[in-house]
């Protein structure tokens, strides 16, 4: 399969006052079409920096990034987000959904972006929203859900416009262990049957346990990049 | 879905939304009123002023108005004045002799102003006939009549059935000399107009200032100010066709024009400060929400929405809520203007001095479409114009920083 993401040589420097802080020191990542890959490490090694950066929320200081295919680091503003909108799905650690819209709204929302006739976007709501397991809740809204359903409707609003990718970032972290547990095999299901591509910025180890890839970062770099059936040292 | 997610977006906070409506709202009612008030006062000083003498409008011979002078006539004014009641708005034409002269009642004299005119068609123009307050006004068999008011009959010890003498120059600048019998006084309650005028028959005034067939100025009625305005450009063919022109009220009376045009921009000062007050406290408003959820629209940057999408979002919350605060105190203060519409607005105690100014004590507000649309549409446009802030600073914003906003 071919590299659906590929990083060279991908910086980031924040400048805090007159202070230049390194976030990221020259990344190079391949992340495979059908990955299901974790970031892991502490906090301040880079992880939500570099996934930021991937997917177009950002712009790196030096490197080259593209997105299926696209090198996104010099791409105009509205070109990047309609990338982002067919290409690139997001799952937050704070849910981040539109709380004046219902369940099935904050997935329809984003397939009536893709300009989808109703019939098609009222038959693919329905259809994530079973995937992710909320049939029955669609119309209640993110305040009448529970942080696992709300995390829930967050990844079927990624899945809705069929995404090359998925990135999460800490997508358990305000979750129970039930409910985290619970994502963590929603996401490896989807990942094995619809070959959707996941990477996911976590500490947490059950997370890292599902994945098949594990990639390392420390201060800004990446220092291992292990898969279930290799070790690769950066 | 743009619309539906900005109406549902403003009622997230209801108490900050209900307060922003009841200020446009408040601001659009007061606006609709005081505009139907206004106007009414300007249409009423207007009309009641004009309908006491000048008329709505005059022919004139050219220069008369500078130079009021007795030999500038016009030459055919019965055919003028048929032509003129011809044509759509116009419904009198009263030709009058303007002449002066020095009025005599034994040892006593005043110079007046003695206007020659047609009782039947004058009575319909002017209303000084209605103001006759002692005998009558002048009649079609009268032929040596007058009637004049009460101040100059005071000043000159002439009452009703009295001879006064008359002397003047003609047109021709012979010596005009005439003896005629007062029939009436009015009082109009304007001290310079019952003070110096003198009416008596047309006919009689075209002979005594050799006026014969000619007159001074053709006063002009209709069934409203605004349908003789109308007809101006009509009038004005019909004037260069006579080689005369058409004077409106607004060259006739210079000082209730600049009167006019002073309150209005007093007012328009004073409503401009509202509009921009209330945009103020609304653009504020919608800036702080804008600021709430900066990490909001980080995430819709995020799944793809573009920035320009969300800042029109925004632009939508904004136009919302001005659109529906302005349909309420629309509705608000046309309902108040269309009930005192009705009733009308006494103002007790100032009544001499509304007389003054060509004002009736009891003032009716109309709603007219200028008084009904122009705060409303004004609180609009400087919304939708001040919208223009939070939608760049929104379309501004990049996604990483968004989501970052604590």
């Amino acid at each position: 399969m071919g590299a659906i993401i590929r990083c060279r040589g991908v910086e980031k420097i924040y400048r805090q006052g007159a202070v230049d802080v390194p976030a990221l020191r020259g990344i190079d990542l391949d992340i495979e079409s059908g990955d299901f890959a974790t970031l892991a490490g502490p906090s301040g090694s880079g992880k939500t920096t570099l996934l930021s950066l991937i997917g177009g929320l950002d712009r790196p200081t030096a490197g080259e990034i593209s997105v299926d295919g696209e090198p996104i680091v010099k791409m105009e503003k509205n070109r990047l987000a309609d990338l982002r909108l067919h290409k690139i799905g997001f799952v937050f650690q704070a849910y981040s959904l539109i709380p004046v819209l219902s369940a099935a709204e904050n997935v329809e929302f984003i397939l009536r972006l893709l300009d989808l006739p109703m019939h098609e976007r009222e038959a693919r709501c329905k259809e994530v929203l079973r995937e992710v397991g909320l049939e029955g809740l669609e119309k209640r809204r993110p305040s009448r859900l529970s942080g696992g359903q709300q995390q829930r409707v967050a990844v079927a609003r990624a899945l809705g416009p069929k995404p090359a990718i998925v990135l999460a970032d800490e997508p358990t972290a305000n979750l129970d262990s039930k409910n985290a547990e619970e994502l963590i095999a929603l996401m490896a299901h989807l990942n094995a049957t619809s070959g959707i591509t996941f990477l996911i910025a976590t500490h947490d180890s059950r997370v890292m346990a599902h994945s098949r890839r594990r990639i390392e970062m420390m201060d800004g770099k990446i220092t291992a990049d292990e898969r279930q059936d290799a070790t690769v040292a950066a | 879905m743009l619309v539906a997610l900005a109406w549902r977006n403003l009622w997230r906070t209801p108490r900050r939304t209900l307060l922003s409506l009841l200020s446009i709202a408040l601001v659009v009612a007061v606006l609709v009123f005081m505009l139907s008030f206004q106007l009414s006062v300007y249409a009423a000083m207007k009309q009641n002023t004009l309908k006491i003498f000048d008329g709505y409008a005059q022919f004139q011979p050219k220069g008369y108005i500078s130079d009021p002078a007795l030999d500038r006539t016009i030459a055919h004014a019965e055919t003028l004045a048929r032509d003129a009641v011809a044509i759509n708005g116009v419904t009198e034409a009263a030709p009058r002799v303007d002449a002066f002269a020095i009025l005599a009642n034994g040892q006593r004299s005043y110079g007046a102003a003695v206007i020659g005119v047609d009782p039947e068609r004058e009575s319909k123009i002017s209303s000084i006939a209605a103001m006759i307050h002692m005998g009558r006004y002048l009649g079609p068999a009268d032929t040596d009549a007058a009637i004049l008011g009460d101040v100059l009959a005071r000043n000159l010890a002439l009452s009703v059935g009295q001879k006064v003498t008359l002397l003047g120059a003609a047109r021709d600048g012979s010596v005009a000399a005439d003896v005629l019998r007062v029939v009436g006084l009015y009082h109009s309650g304007i001290p310079d107009l019952d003070r110096s005028i003198l009416e008596m028959p047309l006919s009689r005034a075209q002979g005594t200032f050799a006026m014969t067939g000619r007159a001074n100025t053709i006063a002009l009625g209709g069934p409203s100010l605004g349908a003789v305005n109308d007809a101006l450009p009509a009038l004005e063919a019909l004037g260069l066709q006579h080689g005369v022109s058409i004077v409106d009220w607004s060259t006739m009376e210079p000082a209730m024009r600049d009167a006019i045009a002073l309150d209005i921009s007093i007012g328009a000062l004073l409503y401009l400060t509202l509009v921009v007050v209330v945009a103020f406290i609304i653009l504020n408003t919608l800036l702080m929400s804008v600021l709430e959820r900066t990490r909001e629209f980080g995430t819709l940057l995020a799944v793809g929405m573009r920035p320009s999408l969300i800042g029109q979002m925004v632009w939508i919350e904004l136009l919302g809520l001005a659109l529906v605060g302005c349909a309420i105190g629309f509705v608000v203060g046309a309902g108040i203007t269309l009930k005192l519409e009705h009733y009308g607005i006494v103002f007790s105690g100032v009544s001499e001095i509304f007389a003054r100014f060509g004002l009736p004590p009891r003032i009716y507000p109309a709603l007219t479409p200028a008084s009904a649309l122009i705060g409303p549409g004004a609180i609009l446009l400087s919304i939708a114009l001040g919208g223009i802030v939070p939608y760049v600073r929104v379309v501004r914003l990049t996604a990483a920083s968004a989501m970052r906003a604590t």
